[in-house]
């Protein structure tokens, strides 16, 4: 039976015709990841420094808004916005629904990270700050995030992965991501393993890459490499200042 | 002068009286954490130029009280003046911008060195000078540089703080207190984290200041640096200065019966060493 001795080879779904599908597809993906990403560091960075905030009131706020929806699982989430909300007449985009819930349940999550952050800095990196004259704000913004950035950013680029992951769930509001798409294709061309195996590889071959950029840039960070342009000039001013002064010893 | 005549908010560098020399004053100070009265009824006077040693137990307040002097801690009552300034009078201390102002003018070494993890040495002593002093980059990197080299560390000036040596990181944290050119020096136990011989590092960068007249208030347990680095000892004892005077004199024959135990075992050493 040359026919199903075929079928279980590779590549019989036409590919190449899907290719313009596909590729909207791996858009959309990246378009709700990337937009829901920079709205949930936004709300989690907001939500963090709530948390640690000396107004009671929003620290109670932000910790009743982490748990809540740290504990709904996300597709719930997303039909709760999607349906539910439109069922009291506020009516969403599919791509406004998708990113919101995304928004409001990472933005709990990595609000936990950021504290997680914000509280390890020891007490005496900001003291020593507080001591040099440093003003509140420049403690903050000079010592303490930078410092919270370089602990968090594994976690965070973890969530990140996960989030590009997460947004196949907005299959089933037919957000037209790759999973909607492979879906479509699926249900056309009968080959579900083929397909499905195609698509996850793509998902793959984004989270990979991001996985691994993640893991260099910790190194960098670790070895102390200047990331912005203000550093590298202070460091590259340092460089010249150290060759015009021999190294006394005291 | 007495306490009353100045109010907290009053402008610096006023010289009104010859007493105003003193660059730290410190009357009646009292700090309390809850019920616990950790500094109870302080008096100090610190000359300009002037390098003072406080010694006495651990636990005894001298940390509290150089955290009071640059308002890390709040003062619970007594008044504290830096340069001139009413810092704290009666529980009422300066507020942010001029609090900030304040800590420009004091340096502070920790125990804990507490370098800016996530910053080279030179960038950990530029810090100051370029967000407080609003130092030009070059400049505050010159300065940096410099500040660098009089610790002996020019050489690690890209090293980050985990790739340094203990020593050597206590020698970059008193090279970034220097950086702003502070009226007085804190140092609160710097060679309590420090094993003998970089405790000798740091020792010996900080005999090289109290020659250059920086007014310096030191908290140690270091006895040998005491007596020969700083023109006076300042014991203390349960939040009370028990003993103060030369260092000769505290140590080998002190009045107080809690300073004769708390340096008896110096004192045998040092004559069996004789």
């Amino acid at each position: 039976m040359p026919r199903s001795l075929a079928s279980f080879g590779p590549f019989h779904v036409d590919w190449i015709s899907w290719a313009p599908t596909v590729g909207n597809g791996i858009l959309k993906t990246l378009e709700f990841t990337f937009a829901s990403f920079v709205g949930a560091v936004l709300a989690g960075l907001l939500l963090a420094l709530m948390r640690e905030s000396p107004v009671a009131p929003l620290r109670w706020l932000a910790r009743i808004y982490t748990e809540i929806f740290k504990n709904l699982p996300l597709l719930t989430e997303i039909f709760l916005v999607y349906f539910g909300l439109a069922s009291l007449g506020v009516r969403l985009s599919v791509f406004e629904a998708g990113c919101l819930s995304l928004i409001v349940f990472y933005a709990a999550y990595l609000s936990e990270i950021f504290r997680g952050g914000l509280q390890s800095i020891a007490a005496g990196q900001r003291e020593a700050a507080h001591a040099l004259g440093l003003s509140e704000r420049e403690v903050l913004t000079r010592v303490v995030v930078p410092q919270a950035v370089r602990l968090v950013l594994p976690a965070t680029t973890t969530m990140l992965v996960d989030m590009l992951k997460s947004t196949s769930l907005l299959i089933t509001i037919s957000a037209a991501e790759l999973m909607t798409v492979g879906q479509l294709i699926a249900s056309t061309s009968f080959r579900a393993m083929e397909v499905y195996l195609v698509i996850g590889i793509i998902y793959f071959a984004m989270c990979y890459p991001l996985s691994m950029a993640s893991l260099w840039l910790e190194r960098r960070l670790k070895a102390g490499t200047p990331l912005s342009p203000r550093r590298r000039r202070l460091i590259g001013d340092v460089r010249l200042a150290m060759a015009g002064t021999p190294g006394r010893i005291a | 002068m007495s306490a009353g005549q100045a109010e907290p908010g009053t402008v610096t560098g006023r010289r009104a009286a010859p007493e105003d020399t003193a660059v730290v004053r410190v009357e009646k100070l009292v700090k309390c954490f809850g019920s616990n009265r950790v500094l109870d009824g302080i008096d100090l006077d610190i000359a300009k130029g002037e390098v003072v040693s406080l010694m006495g137990q651990s636990g005894g307040g001298k940390t509290t009280l150089l955290r009071c002097i640059n308002l890390l801690e709040e003062p619970t009552e007594g008044v504290v003046e830096v340069g001139g300034e009413v810092v704290s009078k009666d529980g009422e201390s300066l507020h942010r911008a001029r609090r900030v102002q304040l800590r420009q003018r004091v340096g502070m070494v920790f125990q804990s060195f507490n370098l800016f993890q996530h910053l080279t040495a030179a960038e950990n002593v530029a810090l100051p000078l370029l967000r407080v002093g609003k130092v030009e980059r070059a400049e505050a990197v010159r300065r940096a540089v410099d500040l660098l080299g009089r610790v002996g560390l020019a050489d690690k000036a890209l090293e980050l703080p985990s790739r340094l040596s203990g020593g050597q990181q206590q020698r970059v944290a008193i090279a970034r207190a220097l950086a702003l050119r502070p009226v007085a020096m804190l140092f609160d136990e710097p060679t309590s984290a420090l094993d003998p011989e970089s405790s000798a590092e740091v020792l010996a960068v900080m005999r090289e200041l109290s020659t250059e007249g920086i007014t310096m208030l030191v908290s140690t347990h270091e006895v040998g640096f005491a007596l020969d680095a700083s023109d006076r000892i300042v014991f203390i004892n349960r939040g009370k200065v028990v003993q103060a005077g030369p260092p000769r004199e505290v140590v080998f024959g002190s009045a107080s019966e809690r300073a004769r135990e708390f340096f008896a075992g110096f004192v045998r050493y040092g004559k069996n060493a004789n």
